[in-house]
């Protein structure tokens, strides 16, 4: 009984949950709730906690977790930023500030947890303070702006009515859903999460595998960085803090285990939806911002406390 | 005399699969109830129910005269039934104290505030530990025990609590001879004192041995209880096999060829856990390593497996000298190891089935270091079929995930996971453990079978009838030194034991 009720769960819940709250507060707000502005609004909203989100999820895939992300988002936007004041061509600006620059961020992560064997929370929590502080180093402490028009528009500009964005964030989540469920390299993260002592014996290369799972959430927030940036129309210093919380919670609402080995993307992006969506409801009811983080932290809590129940023998 | 314990009409239901049928089992004081059944035929259900794991979904339990519908594991403490699960329990980051007192330790005022008592429980763990025969400190860390040890240890935890009924679920499936005979002499000793002991085992020798009623599953359904006196093994077997079973004859010979296909010069391990070990493996030749606990057998094999670190020594595999430095690389370069612990190091609890069979055979095809190529679900799941088949795996689906398969079926998946793998040189790390009669040969023979298509396979065993039935030739080791080598005729229980044990 409790059985089935955990496989259903772990399919549908999601969906359930999400379609639930959207129909809550469609009937308590249909007039503005419910409107394709609003709607939008909330999907371009959800898309940089998405992006984040699906870095974030690989780390807890390993039973670990990258708290930088917040630091990486606003560290990788001041050097896109900086980059194009200089007058560097804005793609070249984008593939080095964001992504490369992401992807270093990510590996030093993987690597100090690769050297000194310590779990990836007090490795993070340190690079999340460290990457702050270069970040206020770099940019003086002050915003960074004046980019080209072409970065804004084709960073945060619209395609046929869609945020762009959203585009970027939904290409990134179908890439990572490849590589989780279509090849060998995902098959492996979800082996290490499971039991890393097995992954060893079976031939897996663990410190490889980790690192590669920290250069994929660097990635993923440096990407997130550049979108940011685009859309503020300007590269904050304070970017992205508190973020972690955000992407820690979509991944886990979303049926990602903390225990590790266990979780979707597709759950992600459904997680980092019924955050965007909570968020913006409360808002449209008038809910202060102090009232919604209570509101994160506790579900956050739910979902790990349900997680627990479940995967506790029956 | 009234039973300790009465089980009755118990039935359990897995999500509509029939794991228990019906069964009535009752434990006398001062005996040995023997419970015995193929792999998945109910014993370890059927014993869970007792200590409160798992709620039947008919029946009743009758305990010193009320009758319970279910037991929690409360009940089942408090009416002194306590449990060796087959799945050793312990927590690794704990001491070996710790461990046997979890959840009890006992304490003491100390300026009227209660403190664990230390002293105290390092003592009485000292004396158990003593009673089991282990020679280990109680603040040693459980987690930097081989398993054996692990596995004494859970014997003295069912000590530590006196108890009225202990369940004895495997509990010798990794020790050897002498320490077999220390857990006999404790339980010859318990009977005395009246307590009644269930004791599940797949080594039959062991059972005339130390029981006086048997009780035989088969299928979850009861096929019989008698007293053991009045049933021969073979008469056992087919009890529970419901066929007779013939001996294969696996036809150990010295190997016929001189082409060696394998072979160790002059291996030393950094930590010195192993030295100078040279060793030559011939085709079609099963080699077998004996040794008692401790003798540097799997040490060995990790170094040649790559999970340890080497001081020095050469490995030619196939007239190609070859550089393991991970296990990554000794399944590129084709070598199996199929380990002693398999739960710790063979077995992924979030898997299905076919996945904890694919995995290695997808680190063997992908390329870039183990990182590149793609997972092909209809052939991986064709190859688990394969191997459910080979190996004869009790499950409903291969899509099943690997912790609802009974031990031995999980032991047996992860044998398949090295088969699938096709690896060159396969190195067999208690193969059998676990594992019930009808398998273990039918393991022995695809061994033979892997043999004779030129494979090499090197073999580790503690039981000594098993390797003298299997390998054509035996290595014995002590004190990670290579002690003797005897071929399959020359060698006897006893040149083995004497090699093992000596001081030459
Ligand atoms: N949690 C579970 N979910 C589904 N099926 C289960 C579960 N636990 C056990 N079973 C099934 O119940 C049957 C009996 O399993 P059990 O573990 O009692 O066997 P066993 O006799 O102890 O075998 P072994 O000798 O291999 O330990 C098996 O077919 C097994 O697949
Ligand atoms: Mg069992």
């Amino acid at each position: 009984m409790v059985n089935r009720f955990r496989e259903s769960w772990q399919k549908f819940g999601i969906f359930g949950i999400f379609i639930l709250i959207v129909a809550a507060l469609g009937i308590l707000s249909p007039e503005y709730f419910l409107t394709t502005n609003n709607l939008t609004q909330v999907v371009l909203q959800s898309a940089i906690t998405i992006l984040i989100a699906c870095g974030e999820f690989f780390t807890i895939l390993i039973a670990g977790i990258d708290l930088s992300v917040g630091s990486v988002i606003a560290l990788t936007g001041v050097i896109t930023g900086k980059l194009l004041v200089s007058g560097t061509p804005v793609v070249l600006a984008i593939l080095i500030g964001g992504i490369l620059v992401g992807g270093l961020l990510g590996a030093v992560n993987g690597i100090l947890v690769n050297k000194t064997g310590l779990h990836p929370f007090i490795i993070t929590l340190g690079t999340m303070s460290i990457y702050r502080g270069i970040t206020l180093i770099i940019s003086d402490a002050k915003p960074i702006f004046g980019f080209p028009q072409s970065f804004k528009e084709g960073v945060a500009g619209w395609i046929f009515h869609i945020p762009i964005p959203v585009i970027i964030a939904l290409t990134v989540a179908l890439i990572l859903h490849f590589i989780t469920t279509k090849t060998i390299l995902g098959r492996n993260i979800y082996a290490l999460g499971g039991n890393a002592q097995s992954a060893w014996f079976s031939g897996i290369d663990i410190k490889k595998h980790q690192l590669i799972v920290f250069i994929i959430s660097g990635i993923c927030a440096g990407i997130a960085g550049v979108v940011m940036t685009a859309r503020l129309g300007a590269a904050e210093p304070l970017a992205g803090v508190g973020f972690e919380t955000f992407a820690i919670a979509s991944a886990i609402i979303g049926g990602t285990s903390f225990f590790g080995g266990k979780g979707t993307i597709i759950g992600v992006v459904m997680g980092g939806l019924i955050i965007g969506v909570i968020n913006n409801g409360l808002n449209i009811l008038n809910v202060s911002t102090y009232y919604q983080q209570i509101v994160m932290g506790s579900l956050i809590i739910a979902a790990v406390t349900l997680d627990k129940l479940f995967s506790a023998k029956k | 005399m009234k039973p300790l314990v009465e089980m009755r009409n118990i039935t359990k239901k897995f999500s509509g699969v029939t794991a228990l049928e019906n069964i009535n089992f009752d434990i006398l004081s001062g005996e040995v109830h023997i419970l015995l059944g193929e792999n998945g035929a109910g014993k370890s259900t059927l014993m869970k129910i007792l200590s409160g794991i798992y709620e039947p979904t008919e029946g009743s339990i009758i305990l010193s005269g009320r009758e319970y519908s279910k037991l929690t594991p409360a009940d089942s403490a408090e009416n002194k039934i306590s449990i060796i699960y087959q799945e050793l329990s312990l927590i690794d980051e704990l001491s070996i104290a710790e461990n046997l007192f979890v959840g009890k330790l006992p304490t003491k005022k100390v300026m009227g505030i209660p403190v664990v008592d230390f002293a105290h429980i390092h003592e009485k763990t000292a004396e158990l530990l003593k009673r089991v025969g282990l020679n280990r400190s109680p603040s040693t860390l459980v987690g930097e025990l081989p398993i054996s040890e692990k596995q004494q240890v859970e014997i003295a935890k069912a000590l530590a609590s006196d108890a009225k009924v202990i369940i004895m679920d495997e509990p010798t499936s990794s020790l050897t001879t002498e320490e077999v005979n220390k857990l006999f002499a404790i339980i010859r000793q318990l009977k005395k004192e009246g307590v009644g002991i269930v004791y599940i085992s797949h080594k039959m020798k062991e059972l005339a041995e130390i029981g006086d009623r048997v009780t035989v599953l088969k299928d979850g359904k009861h096929v019989g209880t008698k007293p053991l006196k009045d049933v021969t093994t073979d008469q056992l077997v087919s009890m529970m096999v419901g066929r007779e079973l013939n001996a294969k004859n696996l036809n150990p010979h010295r190997a016929e060829t001189n082409e060696v296909i394998f072979e160790v010069q002059h291996l030393t391990r950094k930590d010195r856990a192993v030295q100078d070990v040279s060793f030559k493996l011939y085709r079609g030749e099963i080699l077998g390593f004996a040794g008692l606990i401790g003798s540097g057998r799997t040490e060995l094999m990790n170094a040649i497996f790559g999970a340890a670190e080497l001081e020095s020594g050469d490995m030619t595999l196939f007239g190609e000298k070859v550089i393991i430095k991970s296990p990554h690389d000794a399944v590129k370069k084709g070598l199996a190891f199929i380990t002693e612990n398999r739960r710790e190091t063979g077995f992924f609890h979030n898997f299905e089935i076919w996945k904890n069979i694919s995995i290695s055979s997808l680190v063997r095809k992908s390329k870039w270091g183990g990182i590149w190529g793609f997972v092909n679900k209809q052939a991986e799941q064709q190859q688990a079929e394969e191997q459910k088949k080979v190996l004869r795996i009790k499950c409903s689906s291969i899509l099943q995930n690997i912790t609802e398969l009974s031990g031995g079926n999980q032991q047996k998946v992860i044998i398949g996971k090295w088969l699938a793998a096709q690896a060159r040189l396969m190195i067999f790390d208690e193969p059998t453990r676990g594992i019930d009669v009808g398998a273990k040969s039918e393991i022995y023979a695809i061994m033979r079978k892997l043999a004779n298509e030129g494979k090499g396979i090197l073999m580790v065993s503690s039981e000594l009838p098993e390797l003298l039935a299997v390998c054509d030739r035996i290595i014995v080791f002590k004190d990670g030194r290579l002690r003797a080598t005897f071929t399959n005729e020359e060698a006897t229980e006893e040149k083995i034991m004497l090699a093992a044990t000596s001081d030459m």
